[in-house]
């Protein structure tokens, strides 16, 4: 009895070992995430405070009274739990201008006149509050940074061609490897792979003269047509083991009934393949979405969005926040379709069973 | 009877031919864009790094890296951080998967957490630890709020030496890659019967008998493809360095490629010395691929092909 006890106590307690480990682990992960969606919500004040604020301010609350120039306004300050001075002028367009670009908070000069105006009638302090823009970084971000939008616009271009190239080139050789038994197989599928491993910059160097010659340098099929290198390997890798997946005799059924090979293939077997081409057509869009060193060398004037985010944040520490919204912007599609694949993610790594 | 006549062959319908051929026909278009953009490339690569600036054949341009000032230190980065991200982070995540190697509440939830720094793209992993190692970052705002350092006592992360560099390289790298083994290991133990595990206790083997006997040899092969698919990512990269650290200042393999093609491009050797330092990364990758390649069986003979 007393023996079972004891077993029973220490069950619970591995239990709570177990879960605190877990809940640990969960901490080192996530944090390093969590402060760096906080950061880019914070203002430009707020970034370059000491320590940094866990999560942003909503609303932020000023303080109004007469100053030496004219209107002294102050910013409460959490941290030190008082009205902390930001400004001592009579000039609204300026104040106006400070308040968007330091505290993200979008106030008209003609709105932070009537305040004053209620000083001027009063001669008391006035406390009055403006809600906080939360998204003024991420549209700061895509202002400042040289083309950013439209290099986000260009990436996503680039890799809808490179899923149409590796769907269409790789589909049909995964077909051919999942259907068919012919001399050289083995050995084909496999110098596929290696192309696959062999680091991408090695072929973007020589590929500048080549896409020169061919009108591509600088065009987003050029970087579509170097990116389908590795992602065709991939898209073979998958649909193969999908046809392997979809028993021949279903084709053959249709054709049974009447059906040509073609239509047997259109209407039955690409269907029941649909989840892998999808799951193809996201990994491809994933290696040229997060792909950075050949769009380095193989853009000039017309960068992914992947070169942006990697040039503005490149000795650019001081602006914090921004640096935060544009990886955020960069992560999130990312992270999205990885999300959508993630039951083939195990598939990708486990084994290489064509 | 001077004429001789040729056996005419017997008719065979066109379709016997399509058939036999139609698999390869499938395959034409792939074969056809890896020799235009892969083969192509990279032998221009290879003849590139082989010839004199004013043409003709030379190893100048080889000797020229192997005795660059970074390229020793390139060499020793690149390696140690290798040998870390394979080795140590590598037994972390087999730690860590086989201590959560059950199902508790909340594991799909853990499991789908796990997950997101595996999907964060390279460059905003960059964002990431560089507003975090900055002397104002959130690493020294979470260290105060835990109370490990005071308001004064500032870490600068950045500023360390090369040693403590490297070491924050190696766990930045940590942070991404572990998670992400460790699901990959996960995985493979889930596939693992449960029954083969439990005749090992029957028999009377403890925890680590078990482990060392049973578990740790059924999923080889899952541990074979990820510490391989691991060395080949690790040996490249670069991203992550010189986002914190900046060019130069400490040099890995890849960097030094991206360095001398983008960041001094109008230096005279540049395209030379960016040539021969790919053709070193690509040797030594292909090396890591082909190890690859001959543990997941492709030099064994295919029986079903060989029969043909």
């Amino acid at each position: 009895m007393n023996r079972r006890k004891s077993r029973y106590l220490s069950k619970a307690g591995r239990n709570t070992i177990f879960y605190t480990f877990i809940f640990g682990l969960l901490f080192v992960i996530l944090t390093p995430i969590f402060f760096v969606v906080s950061l880019s919500f914070l203002s430009t004040r707020e970034a370059y405070q000491y320590p940094l604020p866990l999560l942003p301010e909503l609303v932020t609350d000023f303080k109004l009274e007469g100053g030496e120039k004219g209107y002294l306004v102050s910013v409460y300050d959490k941290f030190e739990g008082e009205y902390q001075t930001v400004q001592d002028t009579d000039d609204m367009e300026k104040l106006s201008v400070y308040f968007r670009s330091q505290l993200s908070v979008y106030m008209s000069p003609d709105e932070i006149a009537e305040q004053a105006a209620i000083y001027d009638e009063t001669g008391e302090p006035v406390y009055f509050n403006g809600r906080k823009n939360l998204i003024h970084n991420y549209n700061t971000f895509f202002r400042i940074t040289r083309d950013a939008g439209s290099a986000f616009f260009r990436s996503i271009q680039i890799a809808l061609m490179t899923i149409a190239i590796s769907l269409v080139i790789g589909g049909m050789a995964g077909y051919s490897f999942a259907r068919y038994l012919f001399r050289g197989r083995n050995a084909l599928k496999f110098s596929i792979l290696f192309v696959r491993m062999f680091p991408g910059v090695a072929i973007a160097i020589p590929m500048v003269i080549i896409l020169v010659n061919l009108g591509f340098y600088d065009q987003p099929i050029g970087l579509a047509l170097v990116y389908s290198v590795g992602a065709i390997a991939l898209t073979i890798w998958i649909t193969a083991s999908i046809f392997i997946g979809i028993p021949v005799s279903i084709e053959e059924a249709a054709e049974v009934f009447g059906a040509t090979k073609t239509r047997a293939f259109i209407r039955i077997t690409l269907p029941l393949a649909l989840p892998g081409l999808a799951a193809a057509a996201m990994y491809a869009f994933l290696g040229a979405w997060n792909e950075t060193i050949a769009a380095i060398i193989l853009t000039q004037f017309n960068p992914t969005f992947s070169v942006v985010v990697y040039q503005s944040l490149l000795g650019s520490v001081g602006q914090v926040n921004l640096a935060a919204a544009g990886g955020i912007v960069m992560a999130l599609p990312a992270v999205f379709f990885t999300f959508l694949i993630r039951r083939y993610i195990n598939q990708m790594w486990g084994g290489i069973t064509f | 009877m001077s004429e001789l006549t040729v056996p005419k062959p017997r008719a065979v319908p066109w379709q016997k031919y399509l058939e036999k051929f139609f698999p390869y026909l499938l395959l034409l278009p792939v074969i056809i864009y890896y020799v235009v953009f892969w083969l192509r490339p990279v032998i221009t690569l290879v003849i590139q790094s082989f010839t004199a600036m004013e043409g003709g054949f030379t190893l100048e341009n080889y000797y020229m890296v192997l005795t660059d000032s970074a390229f020793g230190p390139a060499l020793r980065n690149t390696a140690i951080i290798v040998l870390f991200s394979v080795s140590i982070e590598f037994l972390l995540a087999l730690g860590l998967a086989l201590l959560i190697n059950r199902k508790f509440t909340g594991s799909g939830i853990f499991l789908f957490l796990a997950m997101i720094p595996m999907a964060i793209p390279a460059v905003a992993v960059g964002a990431i630890w560089i507003t975090g190692l900055t002397a104002h970052g959130w690493m020294n705002s979470l260290l105060y709020y835990l109370g490990i350092i005071s308001l004064d006592e500032k870490i600068y992360w950045l500023a360390a030496g090369q040693v403590a560099l490297l070491a924050i390289i190696i766990i930045i790298d940590a942070w991404q890659v572990i998670p992400s083994v460790m699901i990959i290991l996960l995985a493979g133990l889930q596939n693992i019967p449960a029954e083969t595990e439990e005749a090992g206790y029957v028999f009377g083997g403890n925890y680590f008998y078990v482990l060392r006997k049973i578990t740790v040899p059924l999923l080889r092969p899952t541990i074979t493809t990820a510490i391989i698919l691991r060395l080949i990512s690790a040996i490249q990269i670069w991203l992550i360095i010189v986002m914190l650290l900046g060019f130069s200042r400490m040099p890995v393999l890849v960097e030094r490629i991206v360095y001398y093609y983008d960041e001094v491009q109008n230096l005279y050797i540049s395209a030379q010395m960016a040539a021969g330092y790919t053709i070193i990364v690509s040797f030594i990758v292909s090396l890591a691929s082909i190890a690859f390649l001959f543990f997941s069986g492709a030099f064994k003979s295919d029986e079903a092909e060989a029969k043909l």
